[in-house]
């Protein structure tokens, strides 16, 4: 996380605050506006004020084609599954296994070969395959991560979140945690 | 040549395997469970690789998982360990078909060697005396009731696979074998997924006593002397000890040469153990072999200054024995002490949990096998064995005072172990004497050592 760029010096109780901001207090007024019909969401305190804004028309599911190069850049904590190898063998990729491709829950993405039986790779959640970890003819051990998969999908994301232990952080446009603590700071 | 072994194996005889290849020069990757990601031969090894979650059906168990893992990781040989793959001949025979040496006997011997029943059967006819037992397996009830009779009450129920006490009973009357029958075949298929049993007459008061031996593929074999494990619980090995107390001289020297000879004349390769019982009278029943390494080598490694598991990858690789029985000398005497995480005062419940503080002992003497650390948190899965301590000295009393000295001093804190246990038999007359039988434990009761556990904890 940055430091904020504001005439007063960053003091160790700042750094202390924004952590917190960051990490209970935003996602926590993040899940409220989510659970609501609101679209703005704004709260003050002593020395901050944050303001999280969501863009109602954008949260339709959108075409996968489009999010073929931004998906291969979403880091690792916005994945919601990771597809991880079921033996000790050889991978080799299957034809769905392209970075931004929408897969669904089960759907194959590959096999390891374990003595000439192939073991199937299968995608724990539906979403869009985001970075893939392994290649073709690699030496991959039990339970080693192949591919993650990301959803832009909010309302994918909320059904399967559950079942999957995924994490509750937001995916919606601009109601990044980077945004948010942002404009937090510069309260 | 074996350039880079597999260890498919966990637990402290990970690490034993793992310091075995180091000192040969040899690589070794160690092949684990989800489970033991944390464990200190993985830790402590040039490469790990994860072959399968906890449960070792799907991992140690697997065979498919573990050649596999040594295919994939560049591995010419796979050292088994004790437990799990080590005496499956379609293991061993699989391992091969992959062209890797499995560091052990071969299928055939292996397979030769696998039934208890066959064995028995086969060394009788090279000159070992056996336990009176029934014809083979028992078909049914009714033979066993038959087979029962015959032998005379009591008699020992045994599962032909497998070992550890499980489908092991010992009945007084034909209602008690009737209803244990039932119980034991269940063990069994639980447990080793053959539920074939069979008798053997039970001896009052008898000694278990065992001859390590190291035989090439020439044919070329020395025994190793013995090692005496009389003392037991419920079946379970607790404490081992070179040379027996029980055998004299004359009985030692006998007992080893008729079992090297024996296995040798049978075909049987590798390092290996032949299990007798040994009645008061100083009589010798052969009733089992062990083809592969077991717990309680180190004490014979003491006495003999042979690196068995050295000894096993050499002939593994089809290197000649190259020494004959003279160069095998023993001298002193040796005990290891199982550490269990157990509660000795819960009927030996095994125990979970993170060692928060781990300190082995030291001093002239002493050698501690141990998998744990500070901070290892000990799984769930596997059995409760947490290392080994062996103790040397010129004589039984020199290695039982060293033995006091290094229980007081190692240290495993975090969950309950059968230290205590340990402390309290080095206090107990029976055991003093040399006079420990294998139901002693048993038949005195927990209760009878507990008290002695808390003097001793006083103390």
């Amino acid at each position: 996380m940055s430091q904020p760029g504001t005439e007063r010096p960053a003091l160790q109780g700042d750094v202390t605050e924004l952590a917190d901001l960051a990490e209970e207090i935003v996602p926590a007024l993040i899940a409220r506006l989510r659970a609501s019909r609101l679209a703005e969401l704004e709260v003050r305190s002593a020395g901050w004020r944050i303001r999280l804004r969501r863009d109602l028309t954008a949260s339709r599911p959108q075409p996968s084609a489009a999010l073929g190069v931004s998906a291969a850049a979403v880091s690792e904590d916005e994945a919601v599954g990771v597809a991880r190898s079921p033996a000790v063998g050889y991978f080799s990729p299957g034809e769905l296994l392209v970075v931004g491709r929408s897969v669904v829950v089960g759907d194959s993405l590959g096999s390891v070969d374990v003595l000439g039986i192939a073991q199937e790779v299968s995608a724990p959640v539906s979403g869009i395959l985001g970075v893939v970890l392994a290649e073709a003819g690699q030496a991959v051990e039990y339970g080693q991560a192949l591919a993650e998969i990301v959803s832009l999908e909010p309302e994918a994301e909320a059904a399967e979140g559950g079942a999957e232990g995924a994490t509750t952080a937001p995916r919606e446009g601009e109601m990044s945690r980077a945004d948010s603590v942002a404009t937090a700071a510069q309260a | 040549m074996i350039e880079r072994v597999l260890v498919a194996n966990r637990g402290e005889i990970a690490v034993r395997i793992l310091r075995a290849c180091r000192s040969m020069g040899i690589e070794a990757v160690v092949a684990h469970s989800e489970a033991d990601r944390d464990s200190r031969a993985v830790l402590m090894a040039d490469e790990a690789i994860c072959i399968g979650p906890a449960d070792s059906a799907r991992s140690y168990l697997s065979a498919a998982a573990v050649i596999s893992a040594a295919l994939v990781s560049g591995c010419d040989a796979i050292h088994p360990g004790y437990g799990f793959l080590s005496e499956d001949d379609a293991f061993a025979e699989m391992t091969r078909a992959h062209d890797l040496v499995f560091i052990g006997p071969s299928a055939e011997v292996l397979e030769r060697f696998a039934s208890k029943a066959g064995t028995r059967g086969l060394l009788a006819r090279h000159g070992l005396p056996t336990v009176p037992g029934s014809e083979g397996m028992l078909r049914d009830d009714d033979d066993a009731m038959a087979e029962a009779e015959r032998i005379g009450y009591p008699v020992l129920i045994k599962p032909s696979a497998g070992g550890g006490g499980k489908g092991m009973r010992m009945v007084r009357t034909p209602r008690e074998l009737q209803q244990a029958l039932t119980v034991c075949r269940s063990e069994a298929r639980a447990a080793f997924g053959d539920d074939s049993l069979y008798l053997e007459k039970w001896l009052e008061q008898t000694r278990h006593v065992e001859v390590q031996v190291i035989v090439d593929e020439h044919g070329r074999g020395v025994h190793v002397g013995e090692r005496d494990c009389s003392v037991q619980r419920r079946h379970q090995k607790i404490l081992e000890e070179a040379p027996s107390p029980a055998l004299d001289e004359a009985t030692r020297t006998q007992l080893a040469e008729a079992a090297v000879s024996a296995a040798v004349a049978a075909g049987y390769q590798n390092v290996g153990t032949l299990e007798f019982l040994v009645d008061g009278s100083g009589r010798y029943y052969f009733i089992e072999i062990n083809a592969r390494i077991q717990v309680e080598h180190p004490v014979t490694e003491m006495l003999s200054g042979i690196d068995i598991v050295a000894e096993q990858i050499r002939l593994a690789a089809g290197e000649p024995l190259g020494y004959g029985q003279e160069a095998v000398r023993l001298r002193g005497h040796a005990i290891e002490f199982r550490i269990n995480a157990e509660d000795v005062r819960a009927d030996f419940l095994p125990q979970v949990g993170v060692v928060t503080n781990y300190v082995p002992p030291g001093g002239a003497g002493i050698r501690m096998e141990s998998h744990l650390y500070s901070g290892y948190e000990v799984p769930p899965y596997y059995d409760s064995l947490l290392g080994k301590l062996i103790v040397w000295g010129p004589d039984r009393e020199a290695a039982m005072a060293r033995s006091r000295v290094a229980l007081q001093e190692l240290v495993v804190e975090g969950l309950a172990t059968n230290i205590p246990f340990h402390r309290a038999i080095l206090e107990d007359p029976t055991f003093l004497a040399g006079g420990f039988d294998t139901n002693l434990l048993d038949r005195r009761g927990a209760a009878a050592f507990l008290d002695a556990v808390a003097t001793s904890d006083q103390a």
